[in-house]
């Protein structure tokens, strides 16, 4: 070891990770990484499950270390899971075949609007203050706890009210892009590798 | 608050460089995509779009390079689109920086495309990208930067796009591009009502109210613009004052 703050983003294969690398590497203490193997990510000090990708598509990359994956996550290590990957916390999707982890009891299911995928900015309706106001979403599912007491933010498009943010152990999922969602996003973001560092 | 009306600022990228120009001729250097996009950010612009018009494969490598060096510095959606032709090489473009691409051409010669696309990478980074123009009282597709007619209708073509795995939409009307006479709000407005996914407006912009009105009368999710913001017409935060002043929901630049 380095000394160095290991931070891996699992990587699906598919979609930009640029600007997730960028906001994540805060400095000379961490080191970034991708990693496509499931099992070899949780030689970390954090894991981030990245937001870009199908559920299925994503579901089965995951699969062969999905439940080293689990234990690891309900045994404490600290995990940021963005869009796609806060769905992959739960059971299943409404948007394709494939298992998500079952960390958080629950399903995936389509958003119940007129205007499918929701896509733009829009309020994160917490009370923490760390978590961004206004962010952006670009969505077609999102996640449905059986318990709502792991919910810590709710989002609105439309007439449809669901969780945008979950918290489980030291996992945070977010419905939205911090690493989209301009300055607020970033900060977030780098929040997070704080509290790794600490 | 609900979801946000957005304005997306569009650049056209030759070779590695913004440039300006009157309808592909007259092309003119504006500068770094980098800098432009990262300065449209910090002004409040909701995402960004490259449209790239590079004539030579020499030039698209330089923009996979020009999306990799945006991306570690812009931190709102950057939409690419310009000569993508297939599922790899959408792939190739959100690897590089994308977080959305725009498919036009390459959808209508090969419908299917849409599709690969959205299974692999999900609906919310496949834009359709939809240039229409009135012929003989109906809206026609136009393809390779409007200078190819099709038989296609366009609301009919947006239709199918949406099933074909299509997000979103940007509709580019020909007959206003580069007027600024304001966007088409028939056009706006009928194909937003015939589809589920967002439709972004474009062609004609030429002052605040015409984002407004496309907003609201149009009815469109997004409005993009670009010669009125290059030509110091107008800036972001101007538009994004005259969207607040209507009671449209916006987001505030941090």
């Amino acid at each position: 070891m380095n000394g160095k703050t290991i931070i891996t983003v699992f990587d699906y294969g598919a979609g930009n990770m640029h600007s997730l690398l960028k906001a994540l590497d805060i400095g000379a203490d961490v080191e970034v990484r991708l990693q496509t193997d499931p099992e070899a990510a949780l030689e970390t000090d954090a894991l981030v499950l990245p937001g870009v990708g199908a559920f299925s598509n994503a579901a089965g990359r995951l699969a062969s270390g999905a439940p080293a994956m689990r234990d690891a996550i309900l045994g404490g290590l600290p995990t940021l899971c963005i869009c796609l990957g806060m769905q992959l916390l739960f059971d299943d999707s409404e948007e394709g075949p494939g298992a998500g982890l079952g960390v958080i009891p629950g399903h995936v299911r389509r958003l119940r609007a007129k205007r499918v995928p929701q896509i733009g900015w829009n309020e994160v309706e917490s009370l923490d203050e760390a978590l961004p106001q206004v962010a952006y979403f670009a969505n077609s599912y999102v996640c449905d706890p059986d318990d709502p007491d792991c919910i810590t933010a709710y989002t609105t498009h439309e007439r449809d009210r669901f969780a945008s943010v979950v918290t489980v152990a030291n996992t945070i999922g977010v419905q939205f892009h911090p690493e989209k969602s301009s300055r607020a996003g970033v900060s977030f973001v780098r929040d997070f590798v704080n509290g790794v560092i600490r | 608050m609900t979801l946000t009306r957005r304005l997306i600022v569009c650049l056209d990228v030759r070779d590695g460089r913004v440039v300006k120009g009157t309808r592909f001729v007259n092309l003119r250097d504006v500068g770094d995509p980098v800098e432009l996009a990262a300065r449209y950010e910090a002004e409040g612009a909701d995402e960004i779009v490259f449209l790239d018009i590079s004539a030579s494969v020499e030039g698209r490598g330089t923009l996979l390079d020009v999306a990799r060096r945006t991306a570690e510095k812009l931190f709102i959606p950057l939409t690419i689109g310009g000569g993508v032709r297939s599922a790899a090489d959408v792939a190739q473009v959100l690897r590089a920086g994308a977080d959305k691409v725009a498919i036009n051409s390459a959808a209508v010669l090969r419908p299917a495309v849409l599709e690969e696309a959205a299974a692999m990478f999900g609906a919310q980074c496949v834009v359709s990208s939809i240039d229409a123009k009135m012929v003989d009282g109906s809206w026609r597709v136009f393809t390779n930067g409007g200078r190819t007619a099709t038989d296609l209708d366009a609301v009919e073509w947006a239709r199918k796009c949406e099933r074909r795995g299509a997000g979103e939409i940007l509709l580019t009307s020909i007959d206003r591009d580069g007027s600024r006479d304001g966007y088409d709000l028939d056009l706006t407005r009928t194909v937003a009502d015939a589809v589920s996914v967002p439709v972004i407006a474009s062609g004609g912009a030429g002052a605040a109210r015409d984002v407004v009105e496309v907003i609201q009368s149009g009815r469109a999710d997004a409005a993009l613009v670009a010669g009125i913001l290059h030509d110091g017409v107008t800036t972001v935060y101007e538009l994004k004052t005259c969207m607040r002043e209507a009671s449209l929901p916006v987001r505030d630049a941090a």
